[in-house]
């Protein structure tokens, strides 16, 4: 067999959505050949195979994608309000542990 | 549903060595086939795309089959997942079919299919925080004037290539991809196409991803009926 065979997504692309299909009563349907194919449509439009190649760049790049200011933003925000959660809750515990401490003298 | 005909390619009847699938011939024409369990077939599902699902493991052989045809042969490639009725039927076919089929055979023959992928080049990205309004707008510019030369750079290279070419094939684009298009090449011509495609690359400064060679998949889109 063969070694030199493209990556396995040009590969799928090909094998499962191009080439001759044979039509009629001769042949017999066994594997949902247009729901793989879409699948892998979906798999190869979707920004995906670029992300695994470490070619995200643009979803943090403001230029690009405006929201990805606001999504630092919002994480910037969570953080201040867990830091402020957290204090509280350090605070609730104190008063409960005292209120303990009292009861039992 | 247990066992069945599952097919490859179609091809000329000629003697291949294939280490399992085998040719059911008829007045010239071949198609490759071999039985198969049904139920590797019946109910794969694409998910993540790792070379040990059911689904790579299939179409990687696939691709193997028709690859061992094509070094000997010109080839037809069949969609995956082809499984006939029959060694009758696959008879049935190339009778049905002879001339068209011959006619696309001779239409793929001495010839290879590349892939060319040109993705856009990769920007740092903008910290906008100390960049005032007229900057912005400056930078904005200069990246939509880049954007645009990338892309006529990217149809300059598709047409060059048309032209060493006995067709070809372009795909619809996604976000980052300025082109991709398959290429049905003579071998008269290969050298012609690389060359061409290696000094155009450096010309217009493309990152540019070339496949290849294929069997003609891009360029066997038919449908045969038997009938």
């Amino acid at each position: 067999m063969d070694n030199r065979s493209g990556s396995l997504a040009d590969t799928l692309e090909r094998v499962l959505d191009k080439g001759v299909v044979i039509v009629g009563d001769i042949a017999v349907c066994v594997v949902d050949i247009e729901l793989l194919t879409l699948r892998v449509r979906l798999f190869i439009a979707s920004a995906q195979t670029a992300r695994e190649m470490g070619m995200d760049w643009w979803t943090n790049d403001p230029f690009f994608t405006p929201k990805a200011v606001e999504r630092a933003d919002e994480t910037n925000e969570l953080a201040r309000q867990n830091a402020a959660l957290r204090d509280r809750v350090a605070e609730l515990e104190r008063t409960v542990r005292r209120t303990a401490e009292e009861e039992r003298r | 549903m247990s066992r069945g005909l599952y097919a490859y390619a179609i091809t000329r009847d000629q003697p291949v060595d294939l280490a399992g699938p085998w040719l059911i011939g008829h007045r010239g024409l071949a198609l490759v086939v071999a039985e198969v369990e049904l139920a590797r077939f019946a109910g794969l599902e694409f998910e993540e795309p790792s070379e040990d699902s059911p689904l790579a493991v299939l179409a990687r052989y696939h691709d193997a089959v028709v690859r061992s045809v094509f070094r000997h042969a010109p080839v037809l490639p069949l969609r995956f997942g082809t499984v006939l009725d029959s060694v009758d039927a696959a008879v049935r076919l190339l009778s049905a079919r002879h001339e068209e089929v011959s006619a696309w055979l001779s239409r793929v023959e001495g010839r290879q299919e590349w892939g060319v992928k040109v993705r856009a080049a990769q920007r740092e990205p903008a910290h906008l925080d100390d960049v005032s309004g007229t900057a912005y707008l400056t930078l904005r510019r200069q990246r939509l004037v880049d954007a645009d030369l990338a892309r006529r750079a990217a149809a300059t290279l598709h047409q060059a290539l048309r032209d060493r070419a006995d067709e070809s094939v372009c795909r619809d684009l996604t976000r980052d991809l300025l082109l991709e298009g398959a290429y049905l090449v003579d071998a008269g011509h290969e050298e012609e196409f690389h060359a061409e495609l290696g000094r155009l690359t450096a010309e217009l400064g493309l990152s540019v991803e070339i496949t290849g060679p294929w069997p003609p998949y891009s360029f066997t889109k038919v449908e045969f009926a038997d009938a």
